[in-house]
């Protein structure tokens, strides 16, 4: 895992160069061009809140805002992975003509979705100063969970893109786990208005819920320093850094496994 | 086994490389097979059938700062041991060593965005290859200036005619500074004028004493490129040597091969084990009258130099054999490095029997330096020349250049 990641750091001008290649190659040929990096998560999150705010009238106050403040942090993770999972499978270009250090490509993709988000940050601020939500110190936490967030991103995109080359089906089955994945993340609605379901109590099932979904408990840590304005509970973020660590060491492992076969599969 | 010695560059030791074979119904392996393999906890079985041997137990040693030629039928091997040199493949047994810094020139243009100008291209391809920064900025005029595209060096790649795509890939790859370039078909690109270049590129780079390994179907570029060649041959290494002598002996078994009325075309590797028939035992089966066996080149004190300078005598020797009792007819072919008959001539020796040596005295050389092919006949019976003796010769350069190496004198 440490050679794995040590590799990528020799690799950053690479790392860099390919992502900012990314970025500007994203929205060349478009008119609005950059606009789209703020125009795409706003109108993301308009549709939203014209269903879950208006017609089903979510009692959430500010709830534009509050939706907001899940959702950024949200397409970063699900952008990296359904991205990176094919980040390798389909660059045959790069892979079987030139020798290539593979690990880059899917750490190309979540850095590309990382800047992204750091850019869309202000358009959650502006929008938090429409609701009159001024930022607080707690702003400070915004390093921790960050670092949390985009390990454990790294980590299953290091994973699926080594597994997807060889086999394909794993870039469709990624795409609707993640859309399932997003109805049971708290990002459109609140935790605490979870239901007692299955014979639990409301508490077990919210207990549940953070359990087995660690992006739960990162969308609560973003909502805890934007919108409730609090420290975050750092009990939930260490329990997802652990899982990061553990998720990225077998990563790796399934990765340095499967590169040598990375040139002759793709 | 084989340490990497200070003279060598690239150093492969008993590579064997096999690829799986993907056929039409089971393309990929599912994610239910794999499964079923997991739970059974079934390590990955190698079975022969579903194997593709590449390359079967190659050993190579390329010394430093010599140019290679790597040449042999299609689907013999040779891109698969490039890119395993490159370090794209890997190899399924054997180990592969490499000093210094390579750079392959397998496909030009690797990770181009079209909608990237020429200039933004260069850097991302630049870093791709291996370059940093600071060397590309150091380098981007020169690179530039190289591809010769004008102003379109700020249009997006998408706009560029082929050739101009081609200028700028090979001028980015050529600037990368290696101490191994691999290059895998590659050296026409342009137009004349900038073919010309790009020779003149080459010609710097094996000045600078860089090793530059070479996989090609024209084969008078190995001839006049290379100091050596490898023959590959059903995923293993026929013939290293001079590559004149490697080219000849090449030629001579594809021919061979030919007048057996066997298709060259399909390849080793669709049907294992198949490969060029020994060019010898294909000439027996013709069995001609007369053959020459041996060829010695002298230069005037009877030595053999290496190279021979154009100024001095040159004598052959050739020892050859008749079969029966037949009227002999000798002949002297003299070839150039592009394939092009420069001189020839033959002279009947009478009636004559078993085996005897004949020589041929050239009062001076009188050619401009490089390598050219000898052909050395002995027939008999007028039957046709079908397997002439063929030897390199290798002329010491000269002030001057061309074929032709004159005795001259200027009077000013």
């Amino acid at each position: 895992m440490i050679r794995n990641l040590t590799e990528l750091y020799q690799y950053r001008a690479l790392l860099i160069a390919l992502s900012m290649r990314e970025l500007k190659a994203r929205y060349r040929a478009s008119v609005l061009g950059f606009l789209w990096t703020f125009l795409n998560p706003t109108l993301n999150m308009l549709v939203y809140v014209l269903v879950f705010g208006m017609v089903l009238r979510s009692s959430v106050p500010n709830y534009a805002y509050y939706l907001f403040t899940g959702l950024l942090p949200w397409i970063f993770f699900s952008s990296s992975l359904m991205g990176g999972t094919s980040s390798i499978s389909d660059r045959r270009d790069l892979l079987t003509k030139v020798r290539f250090p593979a690990q880059v490509l899917p750490a190309t993709v979540v850095l590309t979705n990382l800047i992204n988000f750091l850019l869309s940050l202000p358009l959650l601020l502006g929008l938090g100063l429409f609701f009159g939500v001024l930022p607080s110190w707690h702003i400070v936490f915004l390093v921790p969970v960050l670092l949390v967030q985009t390990f454990f991103t790294l980590a299953l995109t290091y994973f699926f893109a080594a597994l997807n080359v060889a086999f394909r089906d794993l870039q469709h089955i990624v795409t609707n786990l993640i859309q399932m994945a997003f109805f049971l993340t708290p990002v459109l609605w609140d935790l605490k208005s979870i239901p007692a379901i299955a014979g639990l109590t409301k508490e077990q099932t919210q207990e549940l819920v953070m359990r087995v979904n660690p992006m739960a408990s990162v969308v609560g840590s973003w909502r805890a320093i934007f919108y409730e304005q609090r420290v975050p509970d750092w009990q939930p973020l260490l329990t997802v850094a652990a899982l990061s660590l553990v998720v990225m060491w077998i990563s790796t492992w399934v990765f340095e496994r499967r590169r040598e076969e990375f040139a002759e599969l793709v | 086994m084989n340490a990497l010695a200070p003279t060598d560059a690239i150093v492969v030791d008993n590579v064997f490389k096999s690829f799986k074979k993907t056929s039409k119904r089971n393309e990929y392996t599912t994610m239910k097979s794999e499964l079923v393999r997991l739970l059974k906890f079934q390590r990955r079985l190698l079975e022969p059938g579903t194997q593709i041997e590449a390359l079967k137990g190659i050993d190579l040693r390329i010394p430093k700062g010599r140019t290679v030629g790597i040449i042999g039928r299609n689907g013999s091997g040779k891109s698969t041991l490039l890119k395993l040199m490159t370090g794209i493949y890997s190899p399924t047994s054997g180990t592969i060593e490499v000093k210094g810094r390579i750079s392959a020139l397998l496909e030009l243009g690797a990770g181009f965005h079209p909608d990237f100008t020429g200039r933004e291209n260069i850097l991302i391809n630049g870093i791709i290859l291996g370059m940093s920064r600071g060397e590309l900025k150091e380098r981007m005029p020169g690179i530039i200036e190289f591809a010769e595209l004008g102003d379109f060096i700020d249009e997006p790649v998408r706009t560029y005619s082929s050739g101009m795509f081609m200028r700028l890939a090979f001028a980015v790859a050529t600037h990368v500074d290696p101490d191994v370039l691999i290059i895998d078909e590659i050296l026409s690109v342009g137009d004349e004028h900038f073919n010309r270049k790009s020779q003149a590129k080459m010609n710097e780079f094996r000045r600078s004493g860089k090793t530059i390994v070479l996989v090609t179907h024209d084969l008078s570029t190995v001839q006049s490129w290379c100091d050596a060649a490898v023959w590959i041959d059903g995923g293993k290494v026929r013939m290293f040597g001079d590559a004149a002598q490697v080219v000849s002996d090449y030629r001579r078994a594809v021919a061979a091969a030919e007048a057996e009325g066997q298709k060259t075309g399909h390849s080793a590797l669709d049907q294992p084990g198949l490969a060029l028939p020994g060019s010898e035992a294909a000439l027996q089966a013709q069995e001609p009258v007369g053959s020459v066996s041996a060829v010695r080149l002298k230069d005037g004190a009877g030595t053999a130099p290496k190279a021979f300078d154009p100024h001095a005598p040159l004598t052959i020797e050739v020892d050859w054999a008749l079969r029966e009792k037949a009227k002999v007819r000798f002949g002297l072919d003299l070839i150039g490095a592009d394939g092009r008959l420069i001189f020839s001539t033959a002279q009947d020796g009478g009636e004559r029997s078993g085996t005897g040596t004949t020589t041929l005295e050239l009062k001076r050389l009188g050619l401009g330096g490089g390598v050219y092919e000898l052909l050395l006949s002995a027939a008999g019976n007028g039957e046709p020349v079908k397997n002439p003796f063929r030897v390199a010769l290798h002329v010491a350069p000269t002030e001057g250049v061309g074929l032709l190496r004159p005795e001259l004198r200027w009077s000013l």
